[in-house]
This record gives C-alpha cells, structure tokens and sequence, in this order.
C-alpha cells in the first residue's frame, strides 16, 4: 500500500523528466509520515550530498524570504552549474491545521530555472521553527543534485533555535526597529547564529543596530573566555567571531560579501560540517529506535486493559520493575505486533515474580 | 443560513494533507478574489501555496510539481482564461501531472465555462459562490482523484 522509497529514488537517480516528480513525491512522503525517514537513510550514505546547507532565520518581516532570493541569484551568477535547493518552512494554524505558505512569492523569480528546486512546508504544530521531515528533505535535494541548500525557517521569536540541529551554519536577520540592545542580550536565538545579517540597511537605524550587535557578540566572547580562565571554550572549538554584515537584501545591495564569508566557510569548515552531519543521521535513527520500541511495547503497557493490569503487577508489588522490564525487553522480541494486544500475563508461583503467557 | 458546522473536515482520511496551489497567470493585478480563496482554503485545513501574481502557465506549473500539489488554483479576471488555462493543462501533459487538479475562479462568462471544462478544467467557481461550496467541491474532487490516483 505504502509508496515505495526506494523506487522514488531509483527515479531521481536516474535522472530525467520525471525525477523533479519522484523528488517532490518523496517530500511529501517525509513531511506526512516522518518516521519514514530512516527508510530514506539506510543506504544513503554514498549518495552525493550538498557542500552548504545554511539555515536562514529571524523574526517575521525581517527578510528572510527576500535574503534567500537574493543569495539564490548571486549564487546562480557566480556558479552558473551548480543546483540549488530552497526550503521555505511558514505556520500552520493552530486552530485549524491550515497554512498559507507564501515565502515562494518572493522567490518566483527562479520558478522555471531547473537549477532550482524550492519546497514549501508547513509547521504542522512544531515549535522549533522548522516542521519534521526537514531533514530527510535536504538529503533529497542533494539526491538531486543540489550544491546548496537553504533552509528559511518560520519568523522566530527567541527561544526556536531547532534549525541549528538541521543546518551546518545558521545566518541570522535581524531588521532595525526590532527592539533594544537588551533584546541582543537575551538567550536563546543569539547564541544560535554562526552569521548575523542586519538587513533593510538602507534604513537610518542599521548601522547604529550593526554596532550593537558587534558589541554583544564581543561581550559575550569576552564573557566566555573569562569563564574558561582566558582560555579557549572546549566545547567549542570555532571561537571565532561571527560576522556582521548590512545589506538591503530587496535592492540587491551587500549580498556579495555574504555570499563570498557563506563560499569561504564551506571550504574551511567541510570537515567539520560532515562530522556534525553524521552526527545528526545517527540522533535521528536513534530517534526512530525509541519510536519503534515505545510502538512495539504500546500493546502490553498501553493504556488499554490488558496494558494496565500488566501494570499493576508492579504496582501491587508481585513484580519488581526490573523483571517487568526485562520480561518485556524479551518479549516484544518474540511477540509479533498482532497479538500483543492479546497476549495476556499473569504471575505464577514458579517462575518468580516473571512475567508469563497463559 | 442553513446549518452552521465549521467547514472543516473533522476527520481527515489519511495522514496526508491537502496542498493546493492558488496562482494568478496574466496580467491582471486584482488578487483579491485569489487570496480570499487561499484564505477559506487555509481555514477549512488545506496547505496553501500562493503564489502572487502575473505568473506564467510555465512558473505555476513548476511550482505545482516542486510542491507536489494535488491541486491548482487559478484565478483571472482579465479575459485571457482561454488560453492561459488551456497552457496550464498542457504543460501538466507533458510533464505527465495529469493527475494535478485544476479548477478556476474569477470574471468567466457562462459561455466559456462549459468549454474549458471540456479541455479538463474540473470547476469553476465564479464570483458569489459560496465559501462552503468551494470547499466542498474541492474535497469532493480531490476525493475522486485520490480514488483514480492511489
């Protein structure tokens, strides 16, 4: 019944008129039904993968859409070869479970060049500021062929900084008018960026936020490296600055030195991307693994009767939780799925406190 | 009024969600109808991909396929419904998204409705109809095509 993953990817590798199909079905099979992602990952190791995958965030109406619209043609100018992916992530209402993505707006401008492939999601109820399946989305486009992929999240606030697990660097836009320096204080978002943009530079105000931000970035790393003793975090190893960059993204104006600092931190920081990288594919089927056992024991510990009497053998004392435990371990081994529902357990004088089937 | 039941589906058959794309080809500007479409869409728990305005047949259409829509949306009050809808179902041809849903909205006289429902275009819905209509149409469509298409 389910569509089958593999053969959507047999068809994107293979090229052709109907890959671009294949990709766009498979995405919609990793936003509906996420826990399909690993299906996508075993086996996906060879596949090529994108040099850049840069997370784009900020607070509504700050640019992000028109950022990434503009970084998308400097990119197409400079490597007139290379793919492209854009991933645009908008609400979804949390009254009725509708959406409207409208980041692709600004983007139409690339609609009809096949070196771009630009996906919108929806939250879907998410908090982090992106939805689930992101990742499995990236891994496609650079099934497809994509060198970069960007990743705009929704307008965050302060505290949805999920994108810093999906991307090897986040940019962060902020606009003038947005707050106070005491806003740059706060945790949460700030500590997030690997880059900031302070965009609509052409406003008065930009510069005068631009020195701010300079400021808070240095009085944090300060304020690091005094807690380390003067010596350098261990936890992180790129104590490197941030950089600050104006632009005013819808006049085309400062994209280039960003698209250059975006090119040189590709080239220095490869390694440590793949690294990070790897490190995500396997948090995300450790996921999945937890998923499948909390699937599998549903049945005996589930809140239906049978879960429930299982469940009071503990609480009535005629079991300890590590025999439960261990008896369940074992059995959701043996047990297919079907009868779990059914299988019903009790204790027997003889074999200690066990669970056992009747 | 009738009966007042919120116009959403309270039981939505599978996981999957509706994604629609509304789209505004030619050269019209007046978007007012498009986005109020989008907005009834978005109530009743469609996804909505909206797109602006002034696009070409072949900007929807790609769109269309990156997003993997099941349906498309398009709006035009400017007389040019003729040919550019007809576009729209062509290129869905020979990309082989046959199974894409195209229905339309705006000024579109009596007369040339019946023809572009013979070229494949699967409603249309004119100005004055009934917001619960047009969600019912669409869920009723997009149910057939779920049906052929599974």
């Amino acid at each position: 019944m389910a569509v089958s993953i593999e053969k959507l990817v047999k068809q994107i590798q293979e090229g052709g008129p109907l890959s671009c199909r294949a990709a766009a079905r498979l995405m919609t099979i990793l936003t509906d039904e996420p826990q399909r992602l690993v299906e996508l990952l075993a086996g996906s190791q060879h596949w090529p993968q994108p040099s850049l995958v840069l997370g784009v965030t900020g607070a509504p109406g700050s640019g992000k859409s028109t950022l990434v619209d503009h970084l998308a043609i400097d990119y197409r100018l400079r490597y007139p070869d290379k793919k492209i992916g854009i991933i645009a992530v908008d609400p979804s209402s949390p009254f009725t479970g509708g959406a409207i993505l409208g980041d692709r707006v600004r983007m139409m401008r690339h609609s009809t060049d096949p070196n771009i492939f630009i996906r919108s999601l929806a939250s879907r109820g998410h908090l982090g500021g992106l939805t689930l399946g992101v990742r499995g989305i990236v891994r496609v486009m650079g099934l497809l062929g994509c060198d970069v992929v960007f990743i705009e999240t929704v307008g965050v606030g302060q505290s949805e900084v999920e994108i810093a697990k999906s991307a090897d660097t986040v940019l962060i836009v902020l606009a003038p008018g947005q707050g106070d320096s005491v806003q740059l204080l706060k945790a949460g978002l700030m500590e997030a960026g690997d880059l900031f943009v302070v965009n609509k530079g052409d406003r008065p105000e930009a510069l005068q936020l631009r020195q701010q931000l300079l400021m808070t970035l240095r009085t944090a790393s300060l304020a690091t490296s005094d807690h380390h003793w003067g010596h350098q975090d261990p936890a992180n190893q790129s104590s490197e600055l941030p950089n600050v960059y104006v632009c005013s993204a819808a006049h085309h104006e400062g994209i280039e030195a960003i698209t250059s600092e975006l090119q040189r931190l590709t080239e220095h920081k490869s390694s440590e991307w793949q690294t990070k990288r790897q490190a995500h594919a396997l948090a995300e089927i450790r996921q999945a693994v937890f998923e499948e056992v909390q699937r599998r024991v549903e049945g005996i510990i589930g809140s239906n009767g049978t879960g429930e009497a299982n469940l009071r053998t503990i609480l009535d004392g005629s079991k300890s939780l590590k025999c439960f435990v261990d008896d369940l371990l074992q059995r959701s081994n043996t047990t297919s799925q079907a009868n779990i529902g059914n299988t019903e357990f009790s204790v027997t004088a003889e074999d200690n406190g066990y669970l056992v089937k009747q | 009024m009738g009966d007042n039941k919120p116009l959403q589906r309270t039981a939505v058959k599978t996981s999957q969600k509706h994604r629609i794309l509304i789209a505004k080809p030619g050269l019209d500007g007046h978007d007012r109808g498009a986005k109020y479409v989008a907005h009834i869409l978005r109530d009743a728990g469609f996804e909505v991909i909206y797109t602006g305005i002034r696009r070409t047949p072949e900007q929807i259409v790609d769109a269309a396929i990156q997003e993997d829509v099941q349906g498309i949306g398009l709006s035009l009050l400017s007389g040019a419904h003729n040919v550019l809808f007809q576009r729209v179902l062509e290129l869905l041809r020979d990309q082989q998204a046959e199974d894409i849903v195209v229905f339309g909205g705006g000024t579109i006289p009596p007369s040339d409705i019946a023809k572009l429902k013979e070229i494949g275009v699967a409603e249309i819905f004119t100005p004055g109809t009934p917001a619960r209509e047009i969600v019912e149409t669409l869920h009723t469509l997009l149910d057939e095509r779920a049906a052929v298409f599974a």
